[in-house]
């Protein structure tokens, strides 16, 4: 059991090391060979449990590993994406060079995220997560020539969150005595709320919650589009989500009357509205899906801050079936970008013709997202929208409002990409590749299937994750709350009704949401934030660089005082003495005559 | 009587060898490099002979008695063996990489000699069981260091050299004043002496704040750290060998040999020396953050991690000490490896103005991943080893309860990575600066010692049981609980 176990983390580093050294030609196979026989396993140990310990760095540090249920449903699910991303990477690398360091940074990560996710340890958790932050790095940096300084902004912006996440860790493992997750069991005291928040911090942020989200929409345009499906889509998304239901479920005991159930659920609030109305306005395929990556996450935060059970399965739920619908809809952008050349929706038009698959897949991934029943997505918003009507209806109707949203902005870009007429610039494009279908299709179905039979993944997935809390009612099918539903398709219809009369109004699909971009108090912000005010990592870097000078000055003022202020004074002392002595005879006569006088007082005394 | 005459060939065969160094140089150039390479690594392999017999919890101890005090007493304990194997190991890298990175200059068998035996008096100062055979050992390292740092000659060289030994000098008579004091008041200059004294009569905090000031100025702390910098216009390994391996160092160890393994300090003081290193990490790191000489930037970002070991050190418990103890290792290799490779850049391209360079990843790959491999240590992202002793140093402060003493040590980790970044980005991405400038990568002898630096710096993170259990052991001892 142990080997297998440790397996996890040493099959895909070992084959991204090889895959990186490894002639073109078989590097990809030997990636995928890696994430199938990482899949198989995953598979095999789904619902078995064990703990292996090895002593490793003292101070409480141990190796220590332990499958459980939660565990080991996230790891199905991370190994399911990474398989079917590579995959996927064997037909979008295929012309191109870099594709070594591309497989390699792809294994090392779900090496990583294995690891992290078996953790029971708390630094062997930090350990591979804060690990990430290399392959994060690699990944982006190898889009491209000017690439590096996203990757730099993203490695910053994770790197606070998880020097957060480490102080929260050494906090815990203070408080608790013991380092290892399965054992803690806090208090949400005064020290207990920080630690609390610190590795809340880690677990959100991870998953791209606001304010650490600002470097998702920036790498969607610089980095190789596989990294999006796999990292922020799906397995960063997992792990965040994980840790937090980890924190909230296990190791605190959120329950509703606390205070921070309160402020996960603005955290999650705010980020699902502000990154929807970012996404609405979008002209990029690649960055209004980076957008929902972002706000999508919000749902969960709402979910699992809401400290219900229903909310708790709900937000898992919405991570699963999130991670399904974006990395489809991120791969789709990536056959378009394949195919076209670009993803620039002014450029696009028309490819339902060209590319029928794709927009099959798009479509279903699309109305998922929206929340369009029976589709995956339907099934687990209600679940979040009954949790949030529970705790507050001004959470319900933030959450409604971004359903909203979201499905006006998926209007938009379906129609302005797929739909309307094609341009003259893509006249003889051709559906992608068997390879890059397949992924789609595959997740597409997955879609369907955990949308129409969701007590599937919900009674063999999700709920056993909460065990007792949940007692005996299954929550399948639905909340069982017809008006919440009711209220869900008229916004849906309204979404609609909207989208259409906009574009008869503006003529034009990519312009459908233009009537909020530039409305009176609406048009301001959105200026605002095109000029990165509202960017936590520029606004913190141009704070940083000024509170870099005061200290640089500081230190030059120290130097000053070593530099000139003692030379100086050294100089002007010697100065003195030097004339006090410098061979006139009548300064030697008063000095004798001074001196004489003062031993005579002394004597005289 | 074997493992006595061990203790005392580390010490006087590098002593003795940077002596007789300048006449081998009669025999031969290549030699000479040979033999002080050989000398170094004696004191390695020997130092690395006595870890099993520490470990043990033998100290091994020499004692001769000379009349006022001045004792020669040397001991050989966890600290100082541990010490001594990490700068003998770091500094035959750094002189193997100077085969040929100085064959280029004159004055070569200075600088052989004087590196030798500056490492001769390291040895020396580790093992001193005595203040005032300590105090000579610190001063044979600050004439050597005067020496090195104004090799090329120049003015300002000889200026900044000059700095650089006035400024440790001062602190180290201000010690040395310290020291009488101590004698004064416990009637000894030996060690162990004094560990038994003080615990019936504790240590005035006169005395303790002028043997800080010699620690400090020595370990480039604030308000004395200013020369630091400055000494980057030395050789790219002799940088490497002040800031890695030897002369910083000393401070450091001395504060952890005086203060931590001796004389506990008071209460305080483990206030003030937090608050003074976290002030010094913060506005050296914003210093690092300006600056755009690459050394510069580099030698304000030794002084920055200084704060995080004095933090380590001054904590009273046993993670942030071993903590302590490890940032040195890891520091030692990882800031070994960044000066190095600064010294590759420097001379391939004549220059270390990082708005001068870029685009240098194409050329000098190797180079590059080295330093990127070791920024990433010196930031703390695991696997590499840097990781750990941050995160025992940060644990350590929150166990004492200093929540905001760990605050201001995050977000000096946080410049740290904003700081590596801007420089490896600017020298290593983007544009080349000068493209019709014909870049070559570094020779091989001196790529194979950075890219060493560089994979050390990783596997001391993937294996850290080892460098970790004997850091624990040593934080035992030194707190006296085994």
């Amino acid at each position: 059991m142990q080997t297998i176990l440790i397996s996890f983390i040493f099959i895909p580093l070992i084959a991204g090391v090889l895959a990186f050294v490894l002639t073109k030609s078989v590097r990809g196979i030997c990636a995928l060979l890696a994430v199938i026989v990482n899949f198989l396993i995953a598979i095999f140990l789904f619902k078995k449990e064990a703990i292996c310990t090895f002593p490793w760095a003292g101070f409480g540090m141990d190796f220590s590993l332990r499958l459980d249920h939660f565990s080991g449903f996230i790891i199905l699910a991370a190994a399911f994406f990474s398989l079917l991303v590579v995959i996927y990477s064997l037909g979008f690398f295929k012309d191109k060079d870099n594709s070594s360091q591309f497989y390699a940074y792809l294994l090392v990560s779900l090496s990583f995220v294995n690891g992290a996710l078996l953790a029971n340890n708390l630094i062997i958790l930090l350990f591979f997560w804060e690990g990430l932050l290399l392959t994060l790095f690699g990944m982006i940096a190898m889009g491209g020539r000017t690439a590096f300084k996203t990757a730099t902004k993203a490695f910053v912006i994770v790197a606070i969150s998880d020097l957060c996440l480490m102080a929260g860790i050494a906090l815990t493992g203070y408080l608790a005595k013991t380092l290892m997750i399965s054992e803690i069991n806090l208090p949400l005291g005064s020290l207990g709320s920080l630690a609390f928040i610190l590795l809340a911090i880690g677990a959100v942020s991870k998953a791209g919650s606001m304010p650490f989200h600002s470097w998702i929409p920036d790498a969607a345009q610089d980095a190789p589009l596989p990294f999006m499906a796999i990292l922020p889509a799906s397995l960063e998304k997992l792990l965040g989500i994980y840790f937090l239901s980890r924190i909230c479920l296990e190791m605190f005991k959120l329950n509703p009357d606390s205070w921070l159930s309160i402020m996960l659920m603005i955290v999650g609030a705010i980020t699902i509205f502000l990154a929807v109305m970012m996404a609405l306005i979008q002209q990029n395929y690649k960055k209004l899906l980076s957008y929902h990556a972002i706000s999508q996450v919000g749902y969960m935060i709402l979910g699992i801050g809401t400290a219900l059970p229903i909310g708790i399965v709900g937000g898992l739920f919405h991570m699963l079936n999130h991670a399904l619908y974006k990395s489809c809809l991120f791969l789709t952008a990536g056959s378009v970008e394949k195919q076209v050349g670009t993803t620039d929706l002014e450029k696009l038009g028309g490819l339902i013709k060209k590319m029928p698959l794709t927009f099959v897949a798009f479509a279903v991934a699309a109305l998922s997202i929206s929340g369009v029943p029976p589709f995956n997505g339907f099934f687990s918003k209600e679940l979040i929208y009954h949790a949030a009507r529970d705790r507050g209806v001004i959470f319900y109707v933030i959450a409604v409002a971004g359903a909203f949203l979201t499905a006006a902005s998926f209007l938009k870009l379906g129609h302005a990409v797929f739909l309307g007429k094609p341009r003259q610039e893509i006249k003889d494009v051709k559906e992608a590749p068997v390879s890059m279908l397949m992924p789609m299709g595959i997740l597409a179905l997955t879609c369907v299937i955990f949308g129409i039979f969701n007590y599937l993944p919900l009674n063999s997935f999700i709920q056993p994750i909460l065990g007792e809390r949940l007692k005996e009612y299954s929550l399948a099918g639905s909340s069982g709350d017809w008006v919440l539903v009711l209220i869900t398709l008229a916004v849906l219809l309204g979404a609609l009704a909207h989208h259409l009369i906009a574009v008869k109004i503006s003529g034009n699909a990519l312009k459908a949401a233009d009537h909020i971009h530039y409305s009176g108090v609406f048009s301001v912000f959105y200026s605002w934030a095109e000029k990165k005010y509202f960017d936590p990592y520029a606004v913190g870097i141009k704070l940083i660089n000024k509170i870099a000078k005061i200290f640089w000055s500081v230190d030059r003022a120290i130097d000053w005082v070593y530099a000139s202020l003692i030379t100086n004074i050294t100089f002007a002392f010697s100065r003195v003495i030097h004339k006090i002595q410098a061979g006139y005879y009548i300064i030697y006569v008063v000095w004798s005559l001074v001196g004489a006088f003062a031993v005579m007082s002394f004597v005289l005394r | 009587m074997k493992n006595e005459l061990v203790l005392l060939l580390i010490i006087f065969i590098p002593i003795i060898g940077a002596l007789i160094l300048p006449f081998i140089n009669k025999i031969s150039a290549s030699f000479r490099n040979g033999f002080s390479f050989a000398v170094i690594t004696f004191s390695f392999v020997f130092s690395f002979l006595l870890l099993p017999l520490v470990l043990k919890n033998q100290v091994i101890t020499i004692f001769r008695y000379f009349p006022l005090g001045f004792n020669f007493v040397l001991t050989a304990d966890n600290l100082a063996v541990g010490m001594a194997i990490v700068a003998s190991f770091i500094s035959a890298l750094i002189v193997l990489y100077s085969f040929d990175y100085i064959k280029h200059y004159e004055n070569q068998n200075e600088y052989y000699s004087m590196v030798v035996l500056f490492l001769g008096a390291m040895m020396g100062l580790v093992f001193s069981g005595n203040l005032i055979l300590l105090y000579v050992f610190w001063e044979i390292t600050a004439v050597t260091s005067w020496r090195l740092i104004g090799f090329f000659r120049e003015k300002k060289h000889i200026l900044r050299a000059d700095k650089a030994f006035l400024v440790t000098v001062f602190g180290s008579l201000l010690m040395l004043l310290g020291f009488i004091r101590m004698y004064q008041e416990t009637g000894s200059f030996d060690l162990f002496t004094i560990k038994e004294v003080v615990k019936m009569h504790p240590i005035s905090n006169l005395t303790i704040a002028l043997i800080l000031a010699g620690i400090f100025s020595k370990s480039a702390t604030l308000p004395f750290h200013t020369w630091l910098p400055d000494a980057g216009v030395a050789p790219s390994p002799v940088t490497a060998l002040l800031h890695a391996a030897v002369l910083v160092k000393i401070g450091v160890y001395v504060f952890a040999r005086i203060f931590v393994a001796t004389i506990p300090i008071s209460l305080p003081w483990q206030t003030i020396i937090p608050v003074i290193a976290g002030i010094s990490a913060l506005v050296s790191a914003g210093a690092a953050l300006v600056d755009t000489d690459l050394k510069r930037i580099i030698a304000y970002s030794t002084i920055s991690q200084i704060g995080f070991i004095f933090l380590g050190f001054s904590l009273s418990n046993e993670i942030g000490i071993a903590g302590g103890l490890l940032f040195i290792l890891m520091h030692g290799l990882a800031k070994a490896g960044l000066f190095l490779c600064a010294g590759i850049v420097e001379q391939n391209v004549k220059t270390k103005d990082i708005t001068q360079l870029g685009g240098l990843f194409q050329v000098m790959p190797v180079t590059a991943v080295s330093f990127l491999f070791c920024a990433f240590s010196v930031m703390g992202i695991p696997p590499f080893g840097g990781f750990f002793s941050k995160y025992m140093i940060i644990s350590g402060t929150l166990q004492e309860g200093h929540l905001l003493i760990g605050a201001t040590f995050l977000f000096g980790a946080l410049l740290t990575i904003l700081y590596l970044f801007r420089a490896f980005n600017l020298v290593f991405l983007g544009e080349r600066k000068n493209p019709s400038l014909s870049v070559k990568e570094g020779s091989p002898l001196m790529l194979i010692c950075v890219a060493s630096f560089a994979l050390l710096s990783l596997l001391a993170g993937i294996f850290i049981a080892f460098p970790n259990q004997i850091a624990q052991i040593t934080a035992q001892q030194m707190m006296g609980i085994r």
